[in-house]
């Protein structure tokens, strides 16, 4: 893990599902409340925009856009996500086409496959995992890029290809981060 | 990790990007944390291609516009935002000539003028691994070799000339003979 402007702060702190009772692809727990996350299972797809304010952990498939105000998203192994993805935190152990807004932080790990965009103040990339994409690490364009993070955007950068289905466009949403 | 390269010439780029600004890098090489966290201490956008295997592709067509058109949708999606360095480490020695004329040519159209490209060709060394080398910056003055592949295969060893003629676009700015044999090459564009 670096922070973006820091030269080279290694990977600190301790990763949100590393509770030894809990394996790492279980749900995570709420930031805010202390209780579990929701969790699309393996055997749910979704096409449509997914907006909450809840910690959420996604083993099953979700093609639209994902919307997390200020919780957590976690893209378990097993999740397949072909969707924008605004969130307070993104980890992501599966798959991810589209693009990565994280207020706080993106994590992609090793087992993960990404193909698209990833902003936020930090980034982090276990050696192993597949990623295709831009990572924009210059503080003042991540700022920016904050302030344009609403799904209506107009100036934001090219979005990775997915497929049509996913790209559905959204609207202004409540509990979204919209400006700096 | 392996015995890290000294590598003057990707220090010189370094040296460049400290003196601030923007820039835009386009590595061709996997994702890597140490590139990411090497990169991350400027101001800067890194994109990622991941090319490797992609190359078979660009080696096994012999017409050159299918060539480009292998090459366009290998690369990521043109941004408005222009590259200002981009990174070829190894791959250069796994592209046959008219793949890297046709690769070189697109990765062109993405760059600004004054764009620099850094390169590691094999030049005394007969052999070379079957597959690129991930290299990653084990500091501002030196590359690790962090996976070498097992397997061997004959080394193109370009010469300045060959890749003159392979890059047309692209002027040898810089290059040196490092101490394992290979060459590093900074390009200008």
């Amino acid at each position: 893990m670096f922070e973006i402007g820091k030269k080279g702060a290694p990977e600190t702190g301790p990763r949100p599902e590393s509770s030894p009772t809990r394996p790492e692809t279980s749900a995570p727990r709420s930031s805010g409340s202390g209780r579990e996350a929701a969790v699309i299972g393996p055997s749910i797809h979704i096409d449509g925009d997914v907006r909450g304010e809840e910690d959420l952990l996604i083993e099953g498939e979700v093609n639209g856009t994902l919307q997390l105000k200020s919780n957590s998203l976690t893209v378990g192994p097993q999740g397949k996500v072909r969707a924008d993805v605004y969130a307070h935190s993104i980890y992501v152990d599966g798959l991810v086409e589209g693009d990565l807004y994280g207020s706080e932080r993106v994590a992609i790990r090793k087992n993960a496959q990404v193909r698209g965009n990833v902003t936020s103040p930090r980034v982090s990339l276990e050696d192993g995992a597949r990623f295709k994409g831009s990572i924009e690490m210059d503080p003042q364009a991540v700022q920016s890029s904050a302030g344009r993070a609403a799904p209506a955007r107009s100036n934001a950068p090219a979005p990775a290809p997915k497929p049509a289905a996913a790209a559905a466009p959204p609207s202004a949403v409540p509990g979204v981060k919209t400006g700096p | 990790m392996p015995e890290a390269l000294n590598a003057p010439l990707f220090h010189s780029l370094i040296k460049r990007m400290e003196a601030g600004g923007r820039w835009v890098v386009l590595d061709l090489g996997p994702a890597r944390s140490a590139t990411i966290r090497s990169f991350g201490r400027f101001r800067s956008r890194l994109d990622i291609v991941d090319l490797a295997d992609g190359l078979d592709v660009l080696n096994g067509e012999a017409d050159p516009r299918r060539i480009r058109t292998h090459a366009e949708q290998l690369l990521l999606p043109r941004r408005n935002e222009t590259t200002d360095i981009v990174l070829l480490w190894d791959l250069i020695n796994y592209l046959n000539r008219p793949a890297l004329t046709a690769l070189m040519e697109c990765i062109a159209a993405r760059c600004k003028r004054g764009a620099l490209a850094h390169g590691l060709v094999y030049y005394s060394a007969k052999r070379m691994p079957d597959r690129p080398t991930t290299f990653v910056p084990a500091d501002d003055q030196h590359l690790a070799q962090i996976s070498v592949p097992t397997g061997e295969r004959p080394a193109p060893r370009y010469s300045p000339e060959d890749l003159a003629k392979c890059m047309p676009r692209y002027t040898v700015e810089r290059g040196r003979l490092l101490r394992n044999g290979m060459q590093e090459f900074l390009f200008k564009l």
